[in-house]
């Protein structure tokens, strides 16, 4: 993958990049907003990663102007704050996801990955499929293996998110945001409890795991290698 | 009022005295006159000038006396008398007996006489007085002025004041709604002024001054609070990173070590970013991002994500939701401050309890409340619990970074409630009491307008000990 990365602070820009690069992507990096603004709008990119707060041209604005020249690349907002606003203003401005700083790489990783996967999945695919595993968005049923599963509405949507990121890791933090609404870290296991629910009622009757716990970043649904 | 009365005061007394004095002077003078002619002429002439006098005179009259020594009256219109040399005031008595002389009116003889005596040659005796009636009209004249004079003023002082005390009132109000503005965080507000020269313009003048000045240390502690936010985590960070790198490098060994304090650093950073959220929520910016929020929609979800997390814990968390409330907030908030007040039950309650989170009204005010059966919280520590970092004796050793209930009171505050804590016997209930649609009018006076700088929300924590 071909990735942008715009970030004035120097260790954290080499922290990115080099992880980024270590995962085989392609990395460009500019220090200061306005270089930034020139290589974004060049475009030929797959994702790219803006801090917020730049020296210059700051970060929405960059957002704001690619997104007015007709670039459709993801983009994912780096905020340095306590980022209670910075979320809805960077949605507003047409970024696609934020990260809060401090990050873990594997975080980072993670909604790079799921954020370059947006681009091919067709908009509303209506069944979803994982192996044995089927999950009916319309219907709102899912069966494994022809068998029917029950599922609380709020273990169809974690469900529904792991599946349409399947094969990716998905953080907990991501799965808090996106299944549950939560913009803060709980401070019990909220996601832990119902990843076990989840997994004794997918997984535990059957002879293949689904649903994986990829250590020290989150979990991944898929057929394992 | 009181310097207008002196001062009329003043001149009636001045002029009294002057009127006084010009009676004594004429009086002198006539006597001078009728004792020169006396003298140069005889008594015949002085008998037939007074003669003449008082067949001239008119109110206000004069009195005249010339006796001889054996005390007979030779001219004049008073009564014989005991001769006395110099000043003297007769009292209307003595005047009475020579009634039937007089040419004068009733009222003019109803007023003291001002006289002069002098002794002549032979021992004769003369006596020219005037009464005081022109004085005594003129206070009479001074008095009425005066009387219209205190009317007068005092209606223009009422009307006056009664004119200024509006528009006083009215801008007494347009400071008043400047400052409840800024007490619903919007700093960037102003007293009006007239541009004029006056107290009220001076005391708004002050008051923005003073304005100014607050707002310009609030930036600079909120570019602090920033520099820490910046200057501080960055160094955090990239203890992080590095840390993570050693981890890579060191295997199987130092991996536990490393994990370790990599989740010891993520509980400060946890803390730090806890605490710059509950300062950027103190600010009231998020205000300006208020929507239609349902109540117990938020309820439900959060309900929804924590029942699993409580039955895990052995413990049972019931809903009640007697209708819903929509009301204007902030949901992203909401959710975390109802999520704060369960976690909190859930933590600090042991295996058993149960824990109830219910919407009701109260009064007509959308209440919302989460009621459990654990240890409670002691009547004199309630108020504590919502200062930063403040923790019970008891729960030291429960895991938490002890802001919980200082962001749910943050987020009460931004949205107008009320959050009291009392005894559910046993056990805790926590009660927020959000603005009856009534209240809300009166609360609100402006919608809050741009943030202040250019980052969004990101304003000081001030050192309200209560957080």
């Amino acid at each position: 993958m071909k990735i942008l990365l715009i970030e004035d602070d120097s260790h954290t820009a080499a922290y990115v990049a080099d992880g980024l690069r270590g995962q085989g992507h392609e990395v460009d990096h500019s220090a200061t907003g306005l270089d930034g603004l020139s290589l974004a709008s060049g475009g030929g990119y797959h994702v790219m990663v803006i801090d917020r707060m730049l020296p210059g041209v700051d970060g929405l604005t960059i957002v704001k102007k690619i997104r007015a020249a007709g670039i459709r690349a993801p983009v994912l907002l780096l905020t340095t704050l306590g980022g209670i606003n910075d979320r809805v203003e960077g949605l507003e401005a047409g970024a696609d996801d934020y990260l809060t700083k401090p990050f873990a790489f594997v975080e980072l990783l993670a909604r790079v990955n799921a954020l370059a996967r947006r681009l091919p999945l067709a908009e509303e695919e209506t069944l979803l499929r994982v192996g044995d595993l089927e999950l009916n968005r319309l219907e709102r049923t899912v069966t494994r293996a022809g068998e029917s599963i029950e599922l609380q509405p709020q273990e169809f949507r974690l469900l529904e998110y792991l599946m349409r990121n399947s094969g990716q890791v998905v953080t907990r933090t991501m799965l808090l945001q996106n299944v549950w609404d939560f913009h803060f870290d709980p401070h019990t296991t909220v996601v832990e409890t119902h990843i076990s629910r989840l997994r004794a009622k997918i997984d535990r009757d059957f002879d293949e795991e689904l649903i994986h716990t990829v250590r020290g970043s989150g979990y991944s649904l898929g057929l394992s290698r | 009022m009181a310097s207008v009365a002196i001062l009329l005061l003043i001149v009636y007394w001045i002029t009294l005295a002057e009127l006084d004095q010009q009676l004594s002077e004429s009086v002198e003078r006539e006597t001078d006159v009728l004792a020169e002619l006396y003298k140069s002429r005889g008594p015949e002439s002085t008998v037939r000038a007074i003669q003449l006098r008082i067949a001239d005179l008119r109110a206000p009259r004069r009195y005249y006396l010339l006796q001889n020594a054996a005390g007979e009256r030779l001219a004049g219109n008073l009564p014989p008398m005991k001769p006395i040399e110099g000043e003297i005031v007769l009292p209307v008595s003595s005047l009475l007996r020579d009634r039937s002389l007089k040419s004068g009116g009733a009222t003019a003889d109803a007023h003291p006489v001002v006289a002069m005596g002098r002794r002549l040659e032979n021992g004769e005796f003369l006596l020219v007085g005037e009464n005081r009636y022109r004085a005594v009209k003129a206070r009479e004249a001074i008095l009425q002025a005066f009387g219209w004079g205190i009317v007068i003023t005092v209606l223009l002082a009422a009307g006056g004041g009664a004119a200024l005390g509006v528009g006083f009132l009215r801008r007494i109000e347009a400071i008043n709604r400047t400052t409840r503005s800024i007490m619903d965080g919007d700093l960037s507000q102003r007293v009006p002024t007239r541009g004029g020269e006056d107290e009220m313009d001076q005391l708004a003048i002050n008051l923005n001054a003073m304005l100014d000045r607050i707002q310009g240390l609030m930036d600079s502690v909120k570019r602090v609070s920033d520099d820490i936010a910046h200057d501080l985590r960055t160094p955090l960070s990239r203890l992080r990173h590095r840390l993570e790198a050693t981890r890579a490098k060191l295997g199987p060994g130092g991996e536990r070590e490393i994990e370790q304090s990599i989740s010891e650093l993520d509980a400060i950073l946890e803390t730090f970013s806890a605490l710059l959220r509950i300062a950027q929520i103190e600010s009231g910016a998020r205000q300006a991002a208020f929507s239609n929020v349902s109540l117990g929609r938020i309820l439900s979800a959060v309900f929804e994500a924590y029942a699993a997390v409580a039955e895990v814990q052995g413990q049972k968390l019931e809903i009640g939701v007697e209708r819903d409330f929509p009301i204007r907030g902030d949901r992203e908030l909401l959710t975390q401050m109802v999520a704060n007040l369960i976690e909190n039950a859930i933590r600090h309650c042991p295996a058993g309890a149960r824990i109830s989170v219910s919407l009701d009204q109260d009064t007509g005010a959308p209440t919302l409340s989460v009621t459990d059966t654990g240890p409670g919280i002691p009547a004199a520590e309630r108020d504590k619990v919502f200062r930063r970092f403040y923790r019970l004796e008891t729960s030291r050793t429960t895991p938490g970074s002890g802001l919980g209930l200082a962001l749910v009171k943050a987020v009460a505050d931004l949205h107008g409630a009320s959050v009291e804590l009392s005894d559910s016997r046993p056990g805790l209930r926590v009660r927020i009491r959000f603005l009856a649609d009534s209240e809300i009018g009166a609360r609100k006076v402006s919608t809050p307008g741009e943030p202040v700088t250019g980052h969004a929300g990101g304003e000081v924590p001030d050192d309200r000990a209560g957080g």
